[in-house]
């Protein structure tokens, strides 16, 4: 039964990539690669579309769970189907809506089994959504398992030549992870005695600190791994270089966002108080990953190793902000999530349209690709554009999402903050040496200082969802606003302290100014 | 000096010299390159060769040439072109220009040095004054800056007369090439090397209209002539030494990464690199540009079956120009040739072999991949699906 008087949008949010999957595996007759293609895009579209409605639906003023879908379904198991969306959620809904159908427009026609992959693609995106729409635990982990299972097959089918390797490691860490995530909400369901896995913060405060530390540290290892933090990351370069670009666009800019989704859902909500006296030691953790993730890109020739590296520092962000746990952070920490989502994706779709034009994405041996008529312009262009709002330049989405995450840390952990804006400093070391390596200088010749060799030409049509994702990190830049005015009720919600230990984090940085407040007079004043 | 051994590259190439094959390998590619883009230089030659006249004629001294491009035809939908970069790229040849005056050598530029071109020049300062204060004021404070633009002048004029001629040269080459006359790459080198000889006694002369009065610049008597006066320096100076190109690449001086010595310079069109970014010495840009306007529809259409199609056209014409290049040194190298190839004079076939060897030392550093029948292939790797 539902509880909105609305049609369950949310549901159809859902169901329209789940129920279309294997509406496209199964279909008869002999569907070519072109039209299961323009399918798949069709069922994304509306997909959007429908989010889009959501958006509309949305009331950005109330930090609460809205559109709420409620249908009883294995009460005996505590697992009922239980929908809903916030300011954290949604944002990352139409993160998710917008990669899975860029992910499908990039995909090649030569693609082998095209059937099989497209309903794959289909599957993904709906288990993410399921995953951010879940308000019941198991519901969550559910869907949360569901998404590994499409993944794993994408890497080892689909995947380069050590795709069997990549996706073994993948599968193997993600298990674990998986394990661990569900250690914690059984855990917490036993411990409470609270048997319908619902999403409330409460049940933890009837335990002792140290079953919540247990059972938060089994969460924090689990989305750890998903995320990944440093020790935890070595399954990501790797199935990055063996997943195909579109994969690797969807890996980059939604999946990994599942971990630090769950990191605020339930880490940070179910758990304040052990949250709240593990919190300096996360900040630690998250200086420490993030200078080990830009240290380790520093040392990479191989591009998508080196986005991938770049990846585990980035996130670091994300754990530092929610360490830190103040509206202004908790707000940077999804303007970081999404800022993230979009460049890394539009990195790898560049690092993917590189391989493609020169079969190599060695920085031994890319010279010269910014040659405007045998290189690959556009490419580097935006490539360029990505790695500046990657490092943090004013005017685009990374600037926004890092200068909230540094403000919004700083008073609370000022040494790991500090560590961590090296890391930022450090982005742009690495990826000038990848624009400088790649693009500058003279475009590669044969040995022998034979006639230039001849790239094959990337159309501009290959290259629309690069624009379009490099124009949504223009956007984002120039105008903050939107996003955080959807999302500001949410996150302050998110680290509203529900007593104890939390209330002094969250209040360590007293007389900071709301973080839409902030927002709105770090962009009125150029960021100073 | 050239090796005869094996190992240098150069052997090869001076052995083809002293045995009259042309320096660039023969194939029906590189016979339909060569003539087109020729042709296509003709036609450029030609604006060139015009402009360059009329400015050496109608600008003379002016103090602000803002309209010379315009030959004198001033119009408002001539200036939309002009503005709207419709146009020929003038500047290429002021740029050329430059370079002669630059590195300045052979007869031209020992007239230029001498004591009857000063005289040339106090007559005309001693002209303007009467009736340019401007001018007149300038040469009184800078005693050098008349006559240093009166050798601009010069040069522009001289080089114009020699596009002129090459235009020509250039255009009957593709006419002889249409009435199957020219077949060959050697057919080619010979045609020019003929064209060459025909014109090197023709007098390279200059002179203005001042005030009513004509002054002779570069009179005919001082006996200047096409081959070795313009031509040969012209070689020199644009195709071997040239500069290097400002904003495409900065060459530091101080830094001695610009030769001391300017017989050493190696910016030419023949060390040009064909891409546009990092490339010393010309641009391909600009003189590519104005040669795609003229571009026979045959090379074209196989230039557009070639890689990239039209989008890297402009490289595509300056590899093919760079062998066109190499056939026109071929041919002055020929034409120039103190002896007859087949004289059994063992002092002749000396003093021939050290000419070719003399020429062949300036090209070791050239882009001599260029002269190789083969061209470019696409880049084939693992990574491709």
């Amino acid at each position: 039964m539902t509880t909105a008087a609305a049609p369950p949008i949310l549901s159809l949010v859902l169901l329209a990539p789940l129920v279309s999957a294997p509406g496209l595996a199964l279909a008869p007759g002999g569907l070519s690669p072109v039209w299961l293609r323009r399918l798949s895009l069709a069922v994304l579209t509306v997909q959007l579309l429908l989010m889009v409605a959501v958006l509309f639906r949305f009331d950005p003023s109330s930090g609460r769970m809205q559109l709420l879908e409620q249908v009883p379904w294995l009460g005996a198991l505590g697992l009922d189907y239980r929908l809903g969306v916030d300011g954290l959620s949604l944002p990352l809904l139409l993160i998710n809506g917008t990669l899975s159908l860029v992910a499908v427009a990039i995909s090649p026609l030569t693609t082998p089994r095209p059937r099989s992959y497209f309903a794959l693609l289909l599957l993904i995106s709906g288990a993410v959504n399921g995953a951010f729409l879940a308000q019941n635990l198991l519901l969550f982990f559910l869907f949360y398992e569901l998404e590994l299972i499409p993944l794993w097959l994408l890497i080892a089918i689909w995947g380069g030549a050590g795709r069997a390797y990549a996706a073994t490691k993948f599968l193997i860490f993600t298990a674990v992870s998986g394990v661990l995530i569900l250690v914690g909400f059984l855990g917490l369901a036993l411990a409470t005695g609270s048997l319908d896995f619902s999403l409330n913060p409460a049940l933890s405060q009837q335990l002792g600190l140290g079953t919540q530390l247990f059972l938060m540290g089994a969460l924090l290892v689990g989305f750890g791994i998903k995320i990944p933090l440093f020790p935890f990351h070595s399954w990501l370069p790797d199935a990055h270089t063996e997943a195909s670009t579109p994969i690797s666009v969807l890996l980059a800019g939604v999946l990994l966002k599942l971990g630090t989704y769950g990191l605020l859902r339930f880490c940070l909500s179910l758990f304040p108080q052990a949250w709240a006296v593990l919190a300096p030691g996360l900040a630690g953790w998250a200086a420490v990953s993030v200078l080990f993730g830009s240290l380790a890109a520093i040392a990479q020739t191989d591009m998508k190793r080196m986005v991938a590296y770049s990846s585990v520092g980035h996130m670091g962000y994300v754990l530092l902000a929610a360490a830190a746990a103040t509206p202004i952070s908790l707000l940077g920490s999804l303007l970081q999530m999404l800022a993230h989502g979009l460049i890394s994706g539009l990195m790898f779709l560049l690092v993917g349209v590189i391989y493609q034009t020169t079969g190599t994405r060695d920085l031994t041996i890319l010279r010269g690709l910014l040659n405007p008529q045998r290189g690959l312009p556009l490419t580097g262009g935006l490539m360029i554009l990505a790695a500046m709002a990657s490092a943090g330049i004013p005017g685009m989405a990374g600037f926004v999402a890092e200068l909230m995450v540094f403000r919004g840390s700083l008073l609370t952990f000022p040494l790991a903050t500090l560590l961590s804006m090296v890391g930022s400093g450090l982005t742009a070391v690495y990826f000038l040496l990848l624009v400088n390596r790649a693009f500058f200088g003279r475009l590669a010749t044969e040995p022998g200082g034979k006639p230039p060799a001849l790239l094959p030409l990337a159309g501009f049509v290959q290259q629309v969802p690069a624009v379009v994702l490099a124009a949504v990190v223009v956007v984002m830049g120039l105008w903050p606003q939107g996003l955080a005015n959807l999302a500001v009720a949410s996150t302050s919600a998110l680290g509203q302290p529900t007593g104890g230990p939390l209330a002094d984090i969250a209040m360590a940085g007293t007389g900071q100014p709301p973080a839409s407040g902030l927002l709105l007079e770090e962009t009125a004043h150029g960021g100073r | 000096m050239v090796d005869d051994r094996f190992s240098d590259p150069l052997s090869p190439l001076l052995q083809r010299l002293l045995g009259g094959v042309p320096l660039l390998e023969e194939s029906p590619t590189h016979v339909l390159e060569v003539v087109g883009v020729l042709e296509s230089y003709g036609e450029v030659l030609d604006a060139y060769s015009r402009n360059l006249i009329y400015q050496g004629e109608q600008q003379f001294l002016n103090p602000f040439p803002v309209f010379r491009f315009f030959n004198g035809e001033f119009s408002l939908g001539r200036l939309w072109r002009h503005l709207n970069h419709d146009r020929i790229n003038f500047e290429y040849a002021e740029y050329c220009q430059k370079a002669m005056l630059w590195h300045g050598t052979g007869g031209l530029d020992a007239f230029l040095e001498s004591g009857r071109f000063t005289g040339i020049c106090q007559q005309v300062a001693h002209l303007k004054q009467r009736h340019d204060p401007l001018l007149g004021l300038l040469s009184a404070l800078f005693p050098r800056f008349l006559p240093e633009l009166i050798r601009s002048a010069a040069t522009t004029h001289a080089l114009g007369q020699f596009w002129r001629v090459m235009s020509d040269l250039f255009l009957g080459l593709a006419r002889a090439h249409r009435e199957g006359r020219i077949t060959s790459i050697a057919s080619v080198v010979e045609f020019v090397k003929q064209g060459l000889v025909a014109a090197a006694g023709l007098p390279i002369r200059y002179a203005v209209q001042l005030h009513g009065g004509t002054v002779a610049i570069l009179p005919e008597d001082a006996k200047l002539t096409f081959l070795t006066d313009v031509a040969v320096p012209y070689v020199e100076a644009v195709f071997l030494r040239g500069m290097p190109f400002l904003g495409t690449l900065s060459f530091n001086a101080q830094a001695t990464q610009i030769p001391h010595d300017q017989g050493q310079f190696g910016y030419g069109a023949l060390f040009a690199d064909p891409l546009p970014t990092m490339g010393a010495g010309i641009p391909p840009s600009l003189l590519m540009q104005d040669m795609y306007r003229h571009l026979p529809r045959a090379l074209e259409d196989v230039y557009r079956s070639q890689g990239r199609g039209v989008v890297d056209i402009h490289v595509k014409i300056c590899m093919s120009f760079q062998k066109a290049m190499f056939c026109v040194t071929n041919g002055a190298i020929n034409g120039t040739m103190p002896y007859p190839l087949d004289d059994p004079d063992p002092h002749h076939r000396s003093a021939n072999r050290n000419h070719c060897m003399a020429w062949l030392e300036r090209l070791r550093q050239a882009r001599l991949a260029a002269l190789e029948a083969r061209g470019p292939e696409t880049i084939r790797t693992p990574g491709h699906r």
